[in-house]
């Protein structure tokens, strides 16, 4: 019953989606009235809401005649876990996807009377739509019915059920994904629009900057989740999953700086870089739901593969035939300065574009190797410590330049870098000469001095646009933030993994475990083995009991480390292995300084979107009721 | 004010010389904390996906830093070590897969990216005059309405069909998913550490490694090494257990009536030699026969 209803949604969703293509090409192309393309374009949101709705009552229902409910539902899953199951795997979080893309496509129709740029944007972002709606339904259909009913399903990967923002991450990194088709339509959309088409980055930015915030946000709190989830103490390990989303992430981050001022005589920047973001998110989907890279985040694979790249294939020849024509560039300011916003913004992006093509290349080369030369080959992590780390830390210098590019004259901007240059000295001096954490973390700690020192006597001493600059400080605080955190625990962590018995006590610098005794529990179904610890370290001492869980209807074992956070540090215990008579356990004791700062500086850096996005749509507003040719600036000098 | 400024030029130079001291002595590598974690630090665990032997908490790669334990302890180099597990498991071993061939790509597509982004960067940054054209505002693409646009609308409501059913006929083309095969198959390396552990006599990390093989791929031969390995142990009543897994399968399996009798020679004295007058009767020709016959005769 519930399996017929959702089939039929999702027919209702395609038929929608289609039906706005159409309908949304009539108003762009003919001057037509929009209310039926928006009608439409909202018929698209409420059958993906529906099918949504749908799966999720009958995996809380239990309707184990529904295919998705029979492969990832289960009795003995919590109620939040069931529901968060909706995108444990691929049927069901496609159904996610559309949702959130039907919502952004909803928002960005929402005007009564929509200028040609939004219309072919909705063209656009309508195709997209049709496509998901065409794979889920015929490709990837999570309603098929289930002969015979199973009495009980496996629930969702064990990985899955067992922290908290299981129900935050992947919503946030869809959503993040997902804003960015709106700016890839706009600038897909501008070549044919025409004079609305000219203004097409002041419309996109928006779009774009709540896109990214949601993605930082997104990757962020995934960094935290595997940290505390996965056992091994690390936040990021270079994987095909982790790797996907950092990439729109970079491209967008180098759109969000050559959209500045209008972006007016970056305009091929602008396209390359909002198309680029979207083809990655296509492109990253690709890679890691088809199965083709292996991951230890596949946790959804599929069929699918073949026909995602098709779509990231339509996806570039569409771009590459609208926007590749040459159009008369606005002419830009002539020769740009050395030390000017201007070429900050552009090397910027350059490097931005080069630390994706790293990135891009890593992820990718297993998949290009295997079929040459037959062996599963990896890129671990020292391929992108040696260049991605380097690129990253140049990067977060030319954050610190900022403060000096709000100035006219060159001596006063020079004088602005003094205070700054010297404190990311006399840090890299102190650090240097007191220990030795290795070249890249030491810059790695100059260069977050140097910003956070820039941008201290920034906000103090400017008064021009405040809310752009809190905006832009606070993003690149947390990206120094982020980078003191990951320097940090990088090189100053510490770690040691032993058998001990019970009794016995591991030592990791000034942190001591002791273990106390090891239990055995059965709890729902799954195997449960704690070992009750005493952990001492900073004169106070209490009790920590990490633990392994067995789920034998998966078949896999999960361990769940005990993290006692401070503000300097982090202890880390994980139980990896118990001898068969409980007499003695394998236990792994890190410590780990610092890495509360790279949550702190990722909240920090989605904050900074945030509030660019608010003074945005603040200085906007007034300017709303003004006719659309007073807004057009005069790109040609008179 | 020049005073001043003075200061600060003196002050820059030498927390620059101090840093440069500081960055200089931080390259210079410093004796490594854990040598076994260094190495395994460039070794892929095999079974696992994506982790290396460093962070992974699989019996493959707990044997693993085993092994790099022991060759460090008998004096070998991190690089020997590497060769070591190169020679038996092939590159895919290493979390850095050699520079050659399409590896040299990692270098060689950033290097390009940057070359060729930084060059568009230099154009805009430094642009060749160019007459400006100057568009009259009314070359808008197409004026909404007209027969032209009729047209292109009509185009792409075909087009859009022609996708839609694209994607319904391709749907129908694909197989549901087949569990395929795992990266490097665990169970192939499991079987091959093991035998690596037989031959420096630590039969009962061996039977670890052959039990953490069958759990992947339930086989015969697995079983029967199994078996051995627990023989040479000392636990003969595992080993005979084992064996006997494997004649429920095939009553008549040589190795497997040679394990069980040698191993109740320990455990059921008694039943041995028949069990081992049916390994003689069953394979004659075996290598093990003589040395069978001589216990028997005794």
């Amino acid at each position: 019953m519930l399996g017929d209803l959702g089939a039929a949604s999702l027919t209702a969703g395609l038929v929608s989606a289609v039906l706005a293509v159409l309908l949304w090409l009539r108003v762009a192309l003919l001057g037509a009235a929009s209310r039926p393309a928006r009608l439409a374009s909202a018929g698209a949101l409420l059958a993906a809401a529906a099918a949504c709705g749908l799966l999720e009552a009958a995996l809380l229902a239990h309707d184990f005649s529904v295919r998705f409910v029979a492969e990832n539902g289960g009795r003995h899953v919590p109620v939040y876990y069931t529901i968060t199951s909706l995108w444990s795997a691929m049927d069901g979080s496609l159904l996610l996807w559309l949702l959130i893309l039907c919502g952004f496509g909803a928002l960005l129709a929402r005007r009564r009377a929509p200028d040609r740029l939004r219309a072919y944007a909705m063209v656009v972002v309508s195709v997209v739509t049709t496509l998901f709606f065409a794979l889920s339904a015929f490709a990837a259909d999570p309603f098929q019915a289930v002969h015979p009913v199973p009495l009980d399903g496996p629930g969702p990967n064990p990985l899955l059920q067992q922290h908290p923002a299981m129900g935050v991450h992947p919503p946030l990194l869809y959503a993040g994904y997902l804003g960015m088709v709106v700016p890839f339509a706009l600038a897909l959309a501008a070549p044919l629009a025409g004079r609305a088409g000219r203004d097409w980055v002041r419309v996109a930015r928006p779009w774009a900057l709540a896109a990214w915030a949601t993605l930082t946000a997104g990757v962020a709190v995934g960094a935290w989740w595997s940290y505390a989830v996965l056992g091994w103490g690390g936040y990021w390990a270079w994987d095909p999953v982790e790797n996907a989303s950092l990439l729109p992430w970079l491209t967008a981050t180098a759109f969000l700086h050559t959209s500045l001022d209008g972006g007016r005589s970056r305009e091929r920047w602008n396209t390359t870089l909002a198309c680029g973001s979207f083809l990655l998110v296509l492109l990253g989907t690709f890679l890691t739901r088809s199965g083709a890279v292996a991951s230890v985040h596949a946790f959804t694979e599929s069929p699918l593969g073949p026909l995602l790249l098709g779509f990231v294939l339509l996806a570039v020849l569409a771009a590459t035939v609208l926007t590749g024509r040459n159009r008369p560039a606005a002419p830009g300011a002539g020769r740009a300065p050395l030390l000017s916003r201007r070429t900050a913004v552009l090397v910027n992006a350059v490097l931005l574009v080069t630390v994706a093509a790293v990135v891009l290349i890593g992820t990718v080369l297993p998949l290009l190797t295997e079929p040459l030369t037959g062996a599963r080959s990896s890129v671990g992590p020292g391929y992108y410590q040696r260049t991605a780390v380097p690129l990253a830390v140049v990067l977060l210098l030319l954050a610190g330049v900022t403060p000096a590019l709000w100035v006219r004259d060159r001596a006063t901007a020079l004088r602005r870098l003094a205070l700054p240059g010297i404190v990311g000295l006399a840090t890299v001096a102190a650090i240097g000469l007191l220990s030795r954490p290795g070249p890249a973390v030491l810059t790695a700690f100059g260069a977050a001095a140097f910003v956070l020192t820039g941008l201290l006597t920034e906000v103090t001493a400017r008064r021009r646009r405040p809310g752009r600059a809190w905006a832009a400080a606070l993003a690149h605080a947390g990206l120094a933030l982020v980078a003191v955190g990951v320097a940090g625990s990088a090189a100053y962590g510490q770690a040691d993994e032993r058998t001990v018995r019970v009794g016995e006590t591991l030592r990791v610098a000034d942190v001591s475990v002791r273990l106390v005794s090891v239990h055995r529990s059965l709890d729902e179904g799954r195997m449960v083995v704690r070992a009750t610890t005493e952990l001492s370290g900073n004169g106070t001492t209490r009790t920590a009991t990490p633990a392994l869980r067995y789920d034998p209807a998966r078949d896999t074992a999960v361990t769940v480390p005990a993290i006692s956070s401070g503000p300097r540090r982090d202890t880390y215990l994980t139980l990896i292995a118990v001898a068969e008579d409980g007499g003695s356990a394998t236990l792994r004791l890190a410590v780990n300084p610092l890495v509360g700062l790279i949550w702190l500086g990722g909240a920090l850096i989605t904050v900074g979107g945030l509030t660019a996005l608010a003074v945005t749509a603040r200085s906007r507003r007034p300017r709303r009721s003004e006719p659309a040719d007073r807004r057009e600036p005069a790109g040609v000098p008179a | 004010m020049n005073g001043r400024r003075r200061l600060v030029t003196l002050t820059a130079a030498v927390l620059l010389a101090l840093s440069v001291a500081g960055l200089a002595r931080s390259v210079a590598p410093g004796p490594p904390s854990d040598p076994t974690q260094a190495v395994a630090t460039e070794l892929r665990c095999p079974a696992c996906q994506g982790e290396s032997v460093a962070d992974s908490s699989s019996p493959i790669a707990v044997s693993m830093r085993q092994v790099i334990t022991d060759q460090l302890a008998e004096g070998r180099s991190p690089a020997e070590i590497r060769r070591w597990f190169v020679q038996r498991y092939g590159d895919e071993v290493l979390a850095q897969p050699p520079l050659r061939g399409t590896a040299l790509l990692l270098w060689v597509v950033p290097a390009v990216v940057l070359l060729g982004v930084g060059a568009a960067a230099l154009r805009t940054l430094r642009p060749r005059h160019r007459p400006v054209q100057r568009r009259p505002s009314t070359t808008d693409a197409a004026p909404p309405g007209g027969r032209s646009a009729r047209r292109a609308w009509w185009w792409a409501a075909g087009g859009l069909v022609a996708l839609v059913s694209t994607v319904a006929v391709a749907a129908g083309q694909l197989a549901r998913p087949v569990a395929d095969a795992p990266a490097a198959d665990p169970a192939v390396v499991a079987v091959q550490l093991a035998h690596d552990l037989e031959g420096q006599q630590r039969y009962a990390a061996a039977a670890e490694m052959y039990r953490e093989a069958l759990r992947d791929r339930p086989d015969d031969a697995i079983r029967l090494r199994l078996a051995f390995a627990l023989l040479r142990a000392g636990d003969a009543a595992a080993a005979e257990r084992t064996a006997r897994e494997v004649l429920d399968h095939v009553p008549d399996s040589p190795d497997g009536l040679l394990v069980a009798g040698l191993a109740q020679r320990l455990t059921r004295p008694e039943e041995a030699p028949a069990t081992l007058r049916r390994f003689l009767s069953v394979a004659p020709g075996h290598p093990a026969g003589p040395e069978v016959s001589r216990l028997l005769g005794s």
